[in-house]
């Protein structure tokens, strides 16, 4: 196991890893298109992009999870075609992904060397361990990394997150990889881990270790990365140079905003500015905290009215709407239902009392696979369909899904079908029905399209603004600002579990030219203050 | 520095998934010096684990099963098998050694094709196990005719079954069950295969993608415990004198509580030898302690229930206040 040396400089240094037009596509639906980049040796390389733009795809063909449709990718000139993860890993290339690809039961030797062990032959018969050697081989670059002696026989289970992250790297190390990626390695971290990472990054540059880091912490990059590659819709953009390139720029790469962009529909039922004062206030948060997620989190919603949710990955939008319903309990702060503080000891007190939530994971959250249409959209409300409030009737059941599907035009040859059979699309409309059949005087949506196609995703829209426009108010949390802007009234950006900015009055102000404005001052503010400046 | 090193061996004492059962020990064992005068009689230990020597063996192999993240209802049926297999042959004259090879053989062949059902045909560790139960109890059955197998016994069986000593206090069960447990025990510890065990029950995925063949693994660990499940039936033709058909029936849980007590989990990847024979201790010491207060044997069951639901709950309190004392050596630093 030796290690090339550090190098000075990047610019120049040589390619090692090339990507030559990668192209994936999942039934029909490309999910990367002619992707290039290239990492040169001892190069911290950015991957950005929003949700869905091809980066895990990337990841999945270069780790060896799946294979790419046409296109190559060469390591130090020659092709690699790894079949599986094991493969790539022994090519040179290690991905350490967001969650634990370490075994908790084993220790930090044996986790470095699982799967090819060194063993000691004894009495002709080659089964017993060489630890010592093991330990021997591995303890020079543990201790490079913060890893102690000790700290080599100690389980897995007994690290924090920090020290596990550094532990998958040394482990990729010893296998020689000559490409790390790292899949948003700072989640989970604290402040102060986060820094120490950064500082391994560092070291593993200077050993010529090319770096694929895939980030939503825009405000991460400058002074750590070299070079950054925006994903967008499947492709790549451009490889900045990050040293003559601003937040501003990538942002405005990432989500494609450019300055011709159309403005937005405006509707003629949507809430002027004057009457908000005369809807009565449907929920209100007075600075509600969580510990280490949410600070301070202080806004009021009126009935007929839209609140959308901004902010980057982690910066706490899930983690409000699962307080809110009572899924995680708060540190301190109070939340007003209809003028009544209310403590939900679980989300079902939430459905109770008014609330409904559309979770953002929709397998696994959302849809119950294996029942029908009609029995997901009941679910949440039977006594709606039972007769003296118990008995459920079938009948009834079909009634109430067949109005849905009707109204919703859920794209199902009938409402006995297993929801998994559905489109995704039709999926999400059918979870909506299920919380408007508990008729809430709260929706909370997470994410609302996600994973729906283009026409299903303005049906979604009008279901949204269909139930304002009868008094219900809703919270819609979305990373996309196109979908924000056209539902909300008012958009909070959360970042790092604070509100840092709200645009209020969104459908005033929505002509052709502040579109753009609005878009770049929500990006600017997600991503963090001294962002604000550079744009 | 040095507060560090404390810190670190503090942990390992603390993640060792035998502390509980030493605590259960020390608890049962001191109530019971309390309260039963002849408890502490060399005479009494000597007794009462004579009858557990068998079980110790079961725990030991579905030890290796828990930590591979599986579990084996069949073992107390198996047990029983070849029990009935040793009972048969040894009739018709077969030498003992050949007995005994084709006892282990029939263990081995089961934990097989138990280690297969689960694997290769991918049914659930419960399922496959518990139909693999039901079909050696049946073939016993049909075997014995539903009477008891009899009249096989000679100075040899005596011996395996421990009714005679080879020397002094010195019984072929003890000295199986100590062989049996060095062995099991240095390969979790000092092989690649015990790293591996290990590993498949605690991360099968990442176990997979570092190239290790997971299949070979789970069988071999349902092999080791039908091996265990022969050896135990062998020494109980002899302990028992005769094979009844359901000589078998409830072992398995017993073996599960033993292994359970000493640490092992149903979740895969947690478990040890010493902490099998250790369980298996505690559960005799306290059959041994109800029998020395004259409780009717017919309330055994209930404390050995009693006993299993304590040893979880001392496991699951001795993880929190580790986590507990973890937690407020890292912040004092």
């Amino acid at each position: 196991m030796s290690f090339p040396t550090a190098l000075s400089t990047t610019r120049s240094a040589p390619i090692i890893l090339d990507i030559r037009q990668i192209s994936k596509s999942y039934q029909g639906v490309a999910a990367l298109e002619n992707a290039s980049l290239q990492v040169r040796k001892g190069e911290i390389h950015a991957v950005l992009g929003g949700n869905g733009a091809g980066k895990s795809t990337l990841i999945g063909i270069l780790s060896g999870v799946t294979q790419p449709d046409s296109g190559e990718f060469l390591l130090e000139g020659s092709a690699l075609a790894p079949r599986n993860p094991r493969d790539a890993i022994k090519s040179g290339i290690t991905t350490i992904y967001q969650e634990l690809s370490l075994v908790p039961a084993l220790t930090t030797l044996e986790n470095i060397f699982l799967g090819r062990e060194l063993i000691i032959e004894r009495a002709g018969m080659k089964v017993l361990l060489d630890r010592k050697k093991m330990k021997n081989e591995v303890i020079e670059l543990a201790q490079i990394f913060g890893i102690s002696k000790d700290e080599l026989d100690i389980p897995i289970s007994e690290f924090g997150a920090l020290k596990k992250k550094v532990i998958e790297i040394v482990k990729a190390l010893t296998f020689d990889a000559r490409i790390l990626i790292l899949d948003e390695p700072t989640s989970g971290l604290e402040e102060e881990e986060r820094l120490h990472l950064f500082d391994h990054m560092r070291n593993l540059r200077s050993r010529g270790v090319g770096l694929i880091w895939v980030t939503h912490h825009l405000d991460e990059l400058h002074g750590l990365a070299d070079v950054a590659t925006i994903f967008r819709d499947g492709r790549t953009l451009e490889s900045l140079n990050l040293e003559n390139s601003t937040v501003g720029e990538i942002t405005n790469l990432m989500f494609g905003i450019q300055s011709n962009e159309a403005g937005l529909r405006t509707k003629n039922d949507r809430l002027q500015k004057d009457d908000k004062s005369n809807r009565p206030e449907v929920l209100s948060l007075h600075a509600v905290s969580r510990a280490g997620v949410l600070r301070d989190i202080s806004f009021s919603l009126h009935a007929g009215e839209v609140i959308g949710i901004s902010g980057l990955a982690g910066a706490g939008r899930t983690e409000l709407a699962r307080v809110i319903m009572g899924i995680d309990t708060r540190t301190s702060g109070q939340i007003f239902l209809k003028g009544k503080e209310v403590n939900f000891k679980s989300s079902a007190f939430a459905y109770k009392a008014g609330i409904a939530m559309l979770p953002e994971d929709r397998k696994q959250l959302g849809i119950i696979s294996g029942l029908s249409v009609a029995e997901n959209i009941s679910i949440s409300n039977l006594s709606s369909v039972s007769r003296f409030g118990f008995i459920i009737s079938r009948k009834k059941e079909r009634e109430l899904a067949t109005k849905y599907k009707e109204i919703l035009s859920i794209r199902t040859p009938s409402v006995n079908q297993k929801i998994n059979n559905l489109s995704g699309g039709s999926q999400q409309k059918a979870i909506v029905a299920r919380c408007l059949n508990s008729k809430p005087s709260v929706l909370i949506i997470d994410e609302p399209t996600q994973g729906v196609d283009v026409a299903a995703k303005t049906e979604v829209h009008e279901l949204i603004r269909d139930f304002t426009s009868k008094g219900g108010a809703a919270i819609v949390i979305a990373s996309e600002i196109q979908e924000l802007l056209e539902l909300s009234h008012e958009i909070l950006v959360l970042r790092n579990g604070s509100i840092v900015g709200r645009i209020e009055n969104v459908q005033n102000s929505i002509e052709k030219s502040r579109v753009v404005e609005i878009k770049a001052e929500v990006l600017a503010l997600s991503a963090g203050k001294r962002l604000k400046n550079e744009i | 520095m040095a507060n560090q090193r404390f810190n670190i061996s503090m942990k390992k004492f603390l993640s060792d998934p035998i502390l509980g059962v030493i605590i259960l020990l020390l608890l049962v064992g001191g109530v019971a010096s309390f309260t039963v005068e002849v408890f502490f009689t060399l005479q009494n230990f000597t007794n009462f684990l004579s009858g557990s020597y068998f079980v110790m063996l079961l725990a030991m192999g579905m030890t290796v099963v828990l930590i591979s993240g599986g579990i084996d209802l069949s073992i107390g049926a198996v047990m029983a098998l070849c029990a009935g297999i040793v009972a048969k042959l040894a009739l018709q004259g077969m030498s003992v050694p050949l007995v005994i090879v084709c006892a282990l053989a029939v263990g081995a062949f089961v934990g097989c094709l138990n280690g297969l059902l689960v694997t290769v045909v991918g049914l659930p560790d419960f399922i496959a196990t518990l139909a693999m139960s039901a079909f050696a109890t049946g073939i016993l059955f049909i075997w014995t005719k539903g009477t008891p197998i009899v009249g096989y016994m000679d100075e040899t069986y005596k011996q395996i079954g421990g009714l005679a000593p080879i020397y002094r206090e010195v019984t072929v069960p003890m000295v199986i069950a100590i062989v049996v447990a060095f062995a099991l025990g240095a390969m979790l510890k000092k092989t690649k295969f015990g790293v591996h065990l290990f590993s498949v029950g605690s991360n099968r995925l990442a176990t997979r993608q570092s190239g290790i063949n997971v299949t070979n693994i789970r069988i071999l660990a349902y092999v080791i415990s039908g091996v265990c499940a022969a050896l135990s039936g062998i020494i109980m033709a002899g302990r028992n004198t005769t094979v009844p058909p359901d000589l078998g029936g409830g072992y398995e849980v017993l073996a599960i509580a033993a292994a359970l007590i000493g640490g092992a989990s149903l979740m895969g990847g947690r478990g040890r030898i010493l902490g099998a024979i250790l369980g298996e201790v505690v559960l005799a010491m306290t059959i041994n302690i109800i029998n020395l207060l004259g409780v009717p044997s017919s309330y055994q069951k209930i404390f050995i229930g009693g006993i299993l639901l304590l040893a979880v709950l001392v496991n699951q309190l001795v993880i929190s206040s580790r986590t507990k004392i973890l937690m407020r050596s890292t912040n004092k630093k």
